[in-house]
């Protein structure tokens, strides 16, 4: 009974100040409309770092021998039993649902070398079908053609490997690199199609040449250096990443096979979210700061206001901690309303921008070819509405309410009834 | 001296002192009072003479300095601040010369307050709050707030809600202060009734003159210390 007279009073008293009331809301909305702006727009152009940086390299999760990821040795290939475990775990039920794309790749270092000259090359043997579905290497060819099923001898270059060796679509050039016997062995390539990320380390070294082809020219058969994996959600990747060790327990025990994330895999893309994801929580938290000012000082004023109300309530019967529990739950009521509103305004102000996404293309011009955390960075931001983010701004707005409303909460508490009451409005 | 069930307050040797800078100030000095259940009591002083300090002191408002305070048989002086709050609650029924009814409430509320926070059932509350609006002469006007009703209907306001959550005692500080003479006495018929019909024990600390010709016992007040103690017929 008591619980519900308090929150009634609280109740009345918001309603009483109207004015008052709706000017603090307004600013704990806007801090929640700006929350909701900011935080999807950054979570949704995380997501488009790390979707263009595992299609880019190894997927969200990846499935190689443990020397590979330092070595790049084609001796550190995956055996083909482990190779051949991984792909059947990826088709169970549970692992399927969550996978958009899979892809098994022989990727090793060697020499590019033309009429021009020679280059350092980056060189992924990959099934032209598998990764067109799960890179973004064909999308980005921007002369002749990406790979084909049937293409044997052929080869898509990054645009500045191909500037440095001269080379045009229909060019020849040879290609060095150790084979499975730990010999030198070249092989000859025609250029089918250029490329460009946008990512000058890519650009300037990375070659794509088809899987079957690198089998006979290197002697590795079908084996492959990594089996990577881009999931319908990056936020799977630690449950997929548990799975498949758990279905490859025995090869990673031998040291055959180590299951990694993203997170592992590219731990400086993981590094530049999290430094971002900070930068933004500082910029939100003076934000909020800002705004738990402001209603420290409505509640205080509210407060001393309501001097001889309290010191009255007190009279009546209230305990001191009834008096401070009242101003918490204006402050409660306030923010809980308020950030609700405001996560509310914030998703349909955002819902605008999530079909096209917001194009900063204006902003960045000059600067299209931006990188941060070795990927491109996408002029169109397209947001993300996750509940969970939603659940936490308007966790940050109703804690930062009722923490701007404890000193005055205390405040209440502390007032001396007989002198309140001497007061004559 | 000890309590007893008859007394609706007792105080023994009660001193209180306010320190103003290095001077200490004795308000009350050395009060020992008894008031008996029914009685209508007033405590007559000029302005600075300790009675509003004294109601205070009953009421559980403010702690005496020395001495004790027993208010329906309960020594008030060590509670704690909570249950300090629940004998103001339950024993102590505020009347105040600046009326102090809750803004946010309407007439109505304002009189069942009390009793919903007692925890006393919805048409309990109702049923007593229509009786002593009836009485008091406020019934249709029970769902406006204080802002629209004059200085004597918010006088009766607070008197029921004193005297509806049944209290032991209900303390009266300037009752009439605010309140022309046709109000005053109006106001005072009012609580001669509830004292005379309920048995509601009413102590008023006051100056005005009317109250202290209706009031069936006068103590008066000087400098903090009881002056006279006068049972008038």
């Amino acid at each position: 009974m008591q619980a519900r007279v308090l929150v009634m009073l609280a109740l009345r008293n918001l309603r009483r100040h109207l004015r008052r009331t709706v000017l603090t809301a307004a600013a704990m909305i806007a801090g929640a409309v700006v929350m909701v702006f900011s935080f999807t727009l950054d979570d949704g152009s995380h997501e488009q770092w790390i979707d263009s940086a595992v299609r880019m390299g190894s997927g969200h999760v990846t499935v190689e021998r443990p020397e590979y990821r330092v070595s790049r040795r084609i001796d550190d290939r995956l055996p083909d039993g482990v190779r051949r475990a991984a792909e059947q775990a990826l088709q169970s039920p549970e692992l399927a649902l969550r996978i958009a794309a899979q892809s098994a790749k022989l990727g090793v270092t060697g020499l590019a070398s033309s009429a021009a000259g020679s280059r350092p090359a980056q060189i992924v043997a990959v099934d032209p079908v598998a990764e067109a579905d799960f890179g973004t290497i064909d999308d980005q060819v921007v002369e002749g053609r990406y790979l084909e099923a049937d293409d044997e001898l052929v080869a898509c270059v990054g645009v500045g490997l191909a500037g440095s060796l001269d080379l045009e679509l229909g060019s020849r050039f040879v290609v060095q690199a150790q084979d499975a016997e730990r010999e030198i062995a070249g092989q000859l390539f025609r250029v089918v199609g250029i490329f460009r990320s946008g990512l000058p380390a890519i650009d300037q070294m990375m070659i794509h040449v088809p899987l079957a082809t690198t089998g006979e020219w290197l002697g590795s058969a079908s084996d492959v250096t990594n089996v990577g994996v881009v999931l319908e959600d990056s936020a799977a990747t630690t449950q997929v990443v548990e799975q498949l060790e758990r279905a490859l327990a025995e090869p990673v025990a031998r040291g055959e096979a180590r299951v990694m994330g993203w997170r592992e895999s590219d731990p400086t893309l993981a590094a530049a979210i999290a430094i971002d994801a900070l930068g933004n929580y500082i910029i939100q938290g003076f934000l909020l700061v800002i705004i738990a000012f402001g209603i420290v000082n409505t509640v205080l004023m509210s407060v001393m206001h309501r001097h001889r109300e309290f010191g009255v309530l007190r009279a009546l019967g209230l305990s001191p901690g009834q008096t401070g529990i009242i101003v918490l739950l204006e402050g409660l009521a306030l923010a809980l309303a308020s950030g609700l509103v405001g996560v509310g305004l914030g998703i349909l102000i955002m819902w605008y921008f999530l079909s096209d996404g917001l194009d900063l293309t204006a902003v960045m011009e000059g600067a299209e070819d931006l990188t941060f955390g070795g990927v491109q960075v996408d002029p169109v931001i397209v947001p993300i509405f996750g509940a969970w983010r939603m659940v936490q701004i308007t966790t940050f707005i109703v804690g930062i309410g009722c923490a701007a409303a404890i000193y005055p909460a205390l405040r209440a508490m502390r007032i001396d009834m007989t002198e309140a009451m001497k007061f004559d409005r | 001296m000890a309590a007893t069930d008859s007394a609706a307050v007792r105080t023994e040797g009660v001193w209180k002192t306010f320190h103003q800078e290095a001077e200490a100030v004795h308000a009350v000095r050395d009060v020992s009072l008894a008031v008996e259940s029914g009685e209508f009591t007033a405590l007559a002083g000029p302005s600075g003479s300790g009675k509003t300090t004294l109601l205070n002191l009953i009421g559980g408002l403010t702690r005496p300095s020395r001495g004790k305070v027993w208010v329906a048989g309960r020594e008030v002086s060590g509670m704690s601040n909570q249950a300090l709050a629940r004998l103001r609650l339950n024993e102590v029924g505020f009347v105040f010369q600046a009326y102090n009814l809750l803004p946010v409430l309407s007439a109505f509320e304002n009189a069942e307050f009390p009793m919903l926070l007692q925890g006393v059932d919805a048409e309990e509350r109702h049923a007593r709050v229509r009786e002593l609006f009836q009485r008091t002469g406020m019934a249709g006007l029970e769902d406006r707030r204080p802002g629209k009703l004059s200085g004597g209907q918010q006088q009766r306001v607070a008197v029921v809600r004193a005297v509806a959550s049944r209290p032991a005692l209900v303390l009266a500080d300037e009752p009439t202060a605010n309140l022309d003479s046709t109000a005053s006495e109006a106001l005072l018929d009012i609580m001669g009734e509830l004292n005379r019909d309920l048995g509601v024990t009413f102590v008023f600390a006051t100056h005005d003159s009317r109250v202290m010709e209706r009031s069936r016992r006068l103590v008066r007040m000087v400098d903090g210390a009881v002056a006279s103690d006068e049972w008038r017929v």
